[in-house]
């Protein structure tokens, strides 16, 4: 456990304050309006969708493939709106080689995503089908 | 003439003497002759009569295989609903679990449940769910207590261990059956899931030597023959189980020596080749118990889950006694139509199985008190015939209509009881403030995102499996085409602030007609904006806007989403002369409420054979066929239609609740439309008659307010647009379009391309 001095927490906390307003600032827009929707994971649905996420992914360890594609329907239609579903249902198309339908789910992801997380996640999987897709031709 | 007559005499001349011959004593030589070709022609005869024999003892044989062996009966096809996944925080109340239980046939008791039963436990419930494959997974039954708290579950318990569930899977709802031809139904028994009981009761009852005979009893055809000699009719059979099985599978039901004799060989021939056991199983799958409409019902497994609500592993003795007692006279016995009569026959059987130490005297006294424990009325026959009618359009794509009736399929479906049950209800009391007994109705109600279609009806009285007009009814739909309309306009320099003209607007057509458009009100309103125009659905604005580039851009979106019907695009099709059925309409909107990604609407998510073989999976699709950004503008017009438009009914009738909708009205009133979507369903209302004269409705006086009962009913979240960084948010004027301040009372906030703000300010009114 390291020791830190009042003098280098206080310049943390002048670093955030400042990160905080510049982020601020950069805001375009206000962050909603009353006709814009709310984050998606703050849902209720979200326990029984990270619930069959989990399975999804141990199916998709196991290479049952059919198996992941079926958890990963029942957690979209649970909440359709959820960017991570649609990740993993690219990622298992992939894994399948049905690369046009993996760009699909990206798009679809992409639309829902609301953190850096995903997108990442989005961006990688993207390079990797579009590759799929150049060396197929 | 005479050379005929000469010749004819000799042959006549020669007579006596051939007789002379047959008259003379035969030499030993000819005997011995003559008995050696008697005996010749006997053998041969006998041959004969053997080979003949053989060839029907074949003949027989293979009509026993061919339906003993290669799938003995024509297995409907069940059509099963989606199954519904609970969770915390789920929003289903109480009622709405019971009535998807109840369409399930579970029971209600007042002990544990047993699979396929349930019971209230203070302000919970506690079900025992029956096993089930749902094609992705083998769900054994399972004791599971759901807790409700403000319309929300609250918790879900695995009863056995105490465990909190996060998901559970209840099996779904049977919503339909493809019979076949015969109409029969049944479910089939297995050998090892007949229960024990039913044998012995069924044996008891029917045929005592069922395990000694060898498909014939001659000592029970004697008795019977003497008790029908001594009481002068028949009062009696002598037939065993296997002889009934040869009859009700093979043989028809008159009575004539042919048919027995036929019925004896098919006896002896079935207990040559199969085990008692497999007759038996045949026998309980085979008999016909009861008529429920133009249905019968085969077998004791079907005929229990519709008198009892009970599989037959969880027969009790005094409803195993019932059914055993029905075999005797299906109509005779009938616990609806002579419950008495039934109630005594039952009674007897229990005598008997008592007589005969398959119960002991606590069991029978039990039993033979007991009520019959029949359901109050039977389940109806396919009650939902306008989903089942779409599924099966959509599984003819491939599957025959005699492979659904044979095949004993099993087609996983998205439809949801609750809300077809919610449309129903809303439906009715929509229509009744009317008062026009002709006018007809369609809806459809969709999940956008998805793609799922969750309930559907195609005629105003919904059970009735008639004309399927929310498929096959082609209306034009008026001012409904304005959403993809406006799409189509939005792509250039247009934004929902544009200043347009509502103004006459004349057009020469291709065959040299002058056509003039007028808006529905017939009045002309001036200078407006876009966004103004679209929620008050004035026509003209639309048509010269239209003409000049919109037409064509709108006919190769409609192309896109495959309901372009027509190669000649005419301009007229600006106001919705193109025709539609309410389940292409709901496809249209699809894509709209799901910002521009088209998935096709469908009914079917898989189907599975008899043996629980997935044969087709239907996967999500998700195709991108338009800007979401600009498909943001239109949904954003579409929630001022509901806010200060032509559906701003709902404003006042949803207070606080943002929808999405559009109205629709055609030439004379003769169609009404309404669409509207929420936070995920999308709801498609048509009324209008099959004759297709005027109903005085429009969109907004008529299917609108059909639509808000049905939601109003199904409970709803708002509709929320999604955030998209290319559009820019500014609060308008929206009589000229200018940007104006939030505290203006008029204003309205709009979203723009980032490149086509409006410039100009407005002051406020």
């Amino acid at each position: 456990m390291s020791i830190t001095s009042p003098l280098s927490s206080l310049w943390r906390l002048a670093t955030l304050a400042v990160v905080s307003i510049i982020s601020a600032c950069s805001i375009p827009e206000p962050p909603a309006n009353r006709y814009q929707s709310d984050v998606e994971a703050s849902q209720p649905e979200a326990q029984p969708v990270a619930e069959l996420h989990n399975q999804a992914l141990a199916a998709l360890d196991a290479e049952q493939y059919q198996q992941a594609i079926d958890y990963l329907q029942r957690a979209i239609r649970i909440q359709p709106r959820n960017a991570w579903s649609w990740h993993y249902l690219a990622q298992t198309y992939w894994h399948q080689g049905q690369l046009e339908r993996c760009l699909e789910m990206i798009e679809r992801s992409s639309s829902y995503a609301n953190d850096e997380v995903v997108d990442g996640a989005n961006g990688k999987l993207k390079m990797q089908c579009q590759q799929g897709l150049v060396l197929l031709q | 003439m005479p050379r005929k007559a000469s010749r004819k005499k000799p042959t006549t001349t020669r007579r006596p003497r051939r007789k002379a011959t047959t008259t003379r004593r035969p030499s030993r030589k000819t005997t011995s002759a003559s008995r050696s070709r008697r005996k010749k022609v006997l053998a041969i005869a006998a041959l004969i009569l053997l080979g003949g024999f053989a060839i029907y003892l074949g003949y027989l044989n293979y009509l026993i295989n061919s339906r003993f062996e290669g799938g003995a009966w024509a297995l409907p096809s069940r059509v099963y609903a989606r199954a519904l996944e609970l969770y915390p925080n789920l929003a289903l109340t109480r009622k709405q679990l019971v009535y998807e239980l109840d369409l399930s046939s579970y029971l209600e008791v007042a002990s544990e449940p047993l699979p396929g039963q349930y019971r209230m436990l203070g302000a919970s419930l506690e079900m025992n769910t029956r096993s089930f494959d749902f094609g992705d997974q083998l769900q054994d039954s399972r004791l599971v207590q759901v807790f409700f708290q403000r319309g929300r579950i609250s918790a879900l318990t695995d009863s056995s261990s105490g465990q909190d569930l996060q998901l559970f899977r209840i099996p779904p709802v049977m919503l339909g059956s493809y019979f076949p031809d015969n109409d029969e139904d049944r479910l089939l028994l297995a050998e090892n899931e007949v229960p024990q009981r039913l044998i012995d009761a069924l044996i008891a009852i029917e045929d005592r030597g069922f395990y000694e005979h060898k498909g014939l009893s001659p000592m029970s055809i004697m008795r019977a023959l003497l008790a029908n000699l001594k009481a002068g009719k028949t009062v009696q059979g002598g037939s065993t189980l296997t002889q009934q099985l040869a009859k009700n599978l093979f043989l028809t039901p008159e009575k004539s020596l042919l048919r027995k004799t036929n019925e004896a060989f098919m006896a002896l021939l079935l207990e040559l080749r199969f085990s008692k056991q497999a007759i038996i199983t045949a026998y309980i799958n085979e008999v016909f118990l009861l008529q429920q409409k133009r249905i019968a019902i085969h077998g004791f497994a079907r005929a229990s889950r519709m008198l009892f609500r009970r599989s037959v592993d969880n027969l009790e003795a005094q409803h195993v006694a019932l059914l055993v007692g029905m075999v005797k006279g299906p109509s005779r016995y009938n616990p609806f139509t002579a419950p008495d009569v039934a109630l005594t026959r039952r009674n007897l059987v229990l005598k008997v199985m008592f007589n005969q130490k398959l119960l002991d005297s606590e069991e029978y006294a039990k039993a033979v008190s007991a009520p019959s424990g029949i359901v109050d009325r039977l389940p109806g026959v396919n009650p939902f015939p306008a989903y089942l009618d779409l599924v099966k359009r959509q599984l003819q794509l491939d599957y025959s209509s005699a492979e659904l009736a044979r095949r004993g399929l099993r087609v996983f479906t998205a439809f949801d009881p609750l809300v077809q049950r919610n449309l129903e209800l809303g439906l009715a009391t929509g229509l009744k403030p009317f008062n026009q007994p002709k006018l007809q109705a369609a809806v459809v109600i969709v999940d956008y995102l998805n793609g799922d279609i969750q309930a559907l009806v195609g005629d105003r009285v919904t059970d009735y499996p008639g004309f399927n007009r929310a498929v096959m009814a082609q209306r034009p739909i008026g001012s409904l085409i304005k959403p993809l309309l406006l799409y189509s306009l939005l792509q250039d320099k247009l934004t929902l602030a544009s200043q347009v003209k509502d103004e006459p607007v004349r057009i020469q057509q291709s065959d040299g007609k002058i056509w003039e458009p007028r808006n529905y009100d017939r009045k002309l309103h001036g200078q407006m904006s876009l966004y103004e125009a679209f929620v008050r659905s004035y026509n003209l604005p639309f048509v010269a806007l239209g003409v000049n580039g919109g037409l064509e851009v709108l006919a190769q979106n409609l192309d896109k989403i495959k309901l372009l019907k027509h190669d000649v695009i005419y301009p007229s099709m600006l106001l919705g002369t193109t025709s539609m059925s309410a389940y292409e309409v709901g496809q249209m909107f699809q894509v709209i409420a799901n910002n521009g990604y088209f998935t096709p609407l469908t009914t079917i998510r898989s189907v599975a054979d008899q043996y629980n073989h997935t044969l087709v999976r239907v996967p999500l699709e998700s195709h991108k066929l338009f800007e979401q950004a600009r498909m943001i503008q239109v949904q954003r017009a579409m929630i001022g239609v509901s806010e200060i438009g032509t559906a701003k009914y709902l404003g006042a009738r949803f207070p606080g609740k943002t929808l999405a909708a559009k109205t629709g009205t055609t030439n004379e009133a003769r169609d009404s439309w309404f669409v509207g979507f929420s936070k995920r369903l999308l709801t498609v209302v048509w009324l209008g008659r099959d004759d297709n004269s005027p109903i005085n409705l429009s969109g907004s006086s008529g299917a609108l307010r059909v639509w808000s009962e049905i939601m109003e009913l199904q409970g709803f979240e708002s509709f929320k647009l999604s955030r998209d960084d290319s559009l820019a948010w500014r609060h308008i004027n929206p009589a000229d379009g200018g940007i104006t301040q939030k505290s203006c009372v008029d204003s309205v906030l709009l979203p723009f391309p980032r490149d086509r703000i409006p410039g100009a300010r407005s002051r406020c009114q």
